[in-house]
């Protein structure tokens, strides 16, 4: 599903070289859920960040669905996250000027996708993470973990094949955490979604399929 | 995506309406500033009727208050004149010489309409030293100057404003002694500045009494023509002086009245607009480096480098209509209400103009900081909090 090949990140300034990402070579299958762990500082979501193109690599190559992205303009890059790619972030990342069922809908809004079909979509995708009776809400008036759900509805609503996780449960109580965690192993155990997980908790990190472990950027387990 | 974009708007509205009132404000003083323009530009596009080019405005005093002896001196003024190969044509003239400060007005009656209007009592070669065209009837002749009632050449303003759709030829307006006769009509006659709108103006054959004069002096008549001329009037008789003005200097100054103050106007309407395109650049950009998270969160749902160029921009741009709308409804009440009894195509058009004007300044002033919101890396405006 998706393929990394020695993938390396620096981070220069004029004085400074960093090297984020040592060669780092990782493939996810589709369907699995895996999960990153590593202290902070060590190139977890610099990682992730690449797995779903929002950076690029240093060196090296992605591959997604056997398809290198090395070529891919931004036009294409965008539809590409649009369509198979769907994130959660650990502060949620919603826009605190949209209702919640406007920030669902976001993803749809750069799909030819009809006003009452978005709607349509965004309503199902809010009803699967329990929050139908919050559509009209500002995110202003939600607990975090509802937030973390309208983040995780509109990571879903496109049906996206592949939803990367920043820490979703970080700024989360362990109580919230849980309930994040079984929306996200559900959808990848009945959708087939691939999902992709930065996490600091050994627990969580547990329930996945599958745990890479990463230290100084570099690729230990 | 508009509907998006009213909501993103409506829920920043505090801070939206400090910009909408500010394209408001804007609006307003560019409608002024370019029905003012559209105004002048119009009437100055018009023909002046005249052709001041080789005309000498000739202020005499014969140093005498008898009518008697002012014929006797204009005709030895003629005479002189008469005798110079350089001089064409030239004229007697009431005071009210074109472009000059001088005013005299009548009014004119007819069936119950009193219409007033300048007067110029001037000689029948007037019409040769201003080159003026007819664009009906005759001008007048000496044999006219002798009929009982007076002969009367108007502009198709007044024609307009004293007989409407009549054919204005033969009609005669006042009453008893004071009738007189309409044989001509002239197309224009801009006889303050080239800025005049068309005006009700007269003509009738001078009286004895005025000793203003205009005379037409062949092109490449030399200044040592001109001292020499000045000279021979003068000592024609005791004590006389004269002054010579060239007419198209005057309309210099008439024109330079009018022009200046548009644009002073102009230039503190510049500065203002420039002030007010700086004040939007920096709400931009403020708005911008406040929603860098917004800005990768799109990008990374899939919004490319050109939605959210475009996204600025419209958000701009939506708020800039509402400004206008608002403006636009003031603005319109001037043509509707015929404010300053000015055509309303003038007023119609400086509104065009100020709304083609805030939008480019507005899309000027929104491209840069919307360019570079596109160009933020997701994976940094993700990373600000």
């Amino acid at each position: 599903m998706i393929r990394l090949k020695n993938i390396e990140k620096v981070y220069r300034t004029s004085t400074i070289e960093t090297l984020a990402l040592n060669s780092i070579s990782l493939e996810v299958a589709k369907g699995e859920f895996l999960s990153i762990m590593g202290p902070s500082g060590c190139g977890k979501s610099t990682l992730l960040n690449i797995m779903g193109l929002l950076d690029e690599p240093s060196k090296g190559d992605i591959s997604v669905g056997g398809e290198s992205i090395r070529d891919f303009s931004d036009k294409k890059i965008a539809r590409f996250r649009n369509q198979k790619l769907g994130f959660i972030f650990q502060s949620y990342h919603l826009i605190n000027d949209l209702p919640v069922l406007d920030n669902v809908e976001l993803p749809l809004l750069y799909r030819n996708v009809s006003g009452d079909e978005r709607t349509r979509l965004a309503t199902e995708a809010l009803q699967k993470v329990g929050l139908g009776n919050r559509m009209k809400h500002y995110p202003s008036q939600l607990s975090g973990g509802q937030k973390q759900r309208v983040a995780i509805a509109r990571a879903i609503v496109g049906n996206p094949e592949i939803i990367l996780a920043d820490e979703p449960t970080g700024n989360l109580d362990s109580a919230m955490g849980n309930e994040i965690m079984e929306i996200l192993i559900n959808l990848n155990k009945q959708e087939g979604t691939t999902i992709v997980m930065v996490t600091h908790d050994e627990n969580m990190a547990k329930k996945t399929s599958r745990l890479v472990r990463l230290f100084d950027g570099s690729q230990v387990l | 995506m508009l509907k998006h974009l009213f909501k993103l708007i409506w829920k920043k509205k505090k801070s939206n309406f400090l910009m909408m009132l500010e394209i408001f404000v804007s609006f307003l003083i560019l409608f002024a500033v370019w029905s003012l323009s559209v105004y002048n530009y119009r009437n100055y596009a018009q023909p002046s009727g005249l052709d001041s080019e080789n005309v000498w405005a000739v202020f005499l005093n014969f140093n005498t208050d008898k009518d008697s002896l002012k014929i006797i001196y204009k005709d030895l003024v003629r005479q002189k004149l008469k005798s110079h190969p350089e001089v064409e044509a030239f004229s007697f003239s009431s005071s009210n010489l074109p472009y000059s400060f001088s005013s005299m007005n009548n009014g004119f009656t007819y069936k119950k309409k009193d219409i007033s209007s300048q007067v110029m009592e001037v000689d029948p070669d007037y019409t040769k030293v201003l080159k003026l065209s007819l664009a009906e009837g005759r001008w007048f002749t000496e044999a006219d100057k002798a009929a009982k009632i007076k002969p009367l050449i108007i502009t198709r303003h007044l024609k307009e404003a004293l007989f409407g759709n009549e054919n204005a030829l033969g009609k005669i307006t006042g009453e008893k002694d004071d009738r007189k006769q309409v044989i001509g009509i002239v197309e224009c006659f801009k006889y303050g500045n080239d800025f005049q709108k068309p005006e009700n103006c007269a003509f009738t054959p001078s009286g004895d009494w005025q000793t203003d004069l205009l005379i037409r002096v062949k092109p490449g008549t030399s200044i040592d023509s001109e001292a020499k001329i000045a000279k021979e009037i003068s000592q024609l008789g005791k004590d006389w002086s004269l002054e010579i003005q060239h007419l198209d200097k005057m309309k210099a100054t008439k024109n330079r009245i009018v022009w200046v103050p548009i644009l002073i106007l102009l230039i503190v309407c510049g500065f203002l607009i420039f002030n007010v395109a700086l004040g939007l650049f920096g709400v931009l950009f403020q708005t911008i480096s406040h929603r860098k998270q917004e800005i990768g969160v799109r990008r990374a749902i899939g919004a490319t480098k050109s939605h959210i160029l475009w996204q600025f921009i419209g958000e701009t741009l939506v708020i800039a209509t509402f400004g206008l709308t608002l403006g636009i409804f003031f603005a319109m009440q001037f043509p509707l209400l015929n404010v300053f009894d000015v055509d309303k195509s003038t007023y119609l058009l400086g509104i065009l103009f100020a709304v083609i004007t805030v939008y480019l300044l507005v899309i000027t002033c929104a491209l840069f900081p919307s360019r570079q919101a596109s160009q933020i890396y997701p994976a940094v405006a993700l990373h600000e909090e």
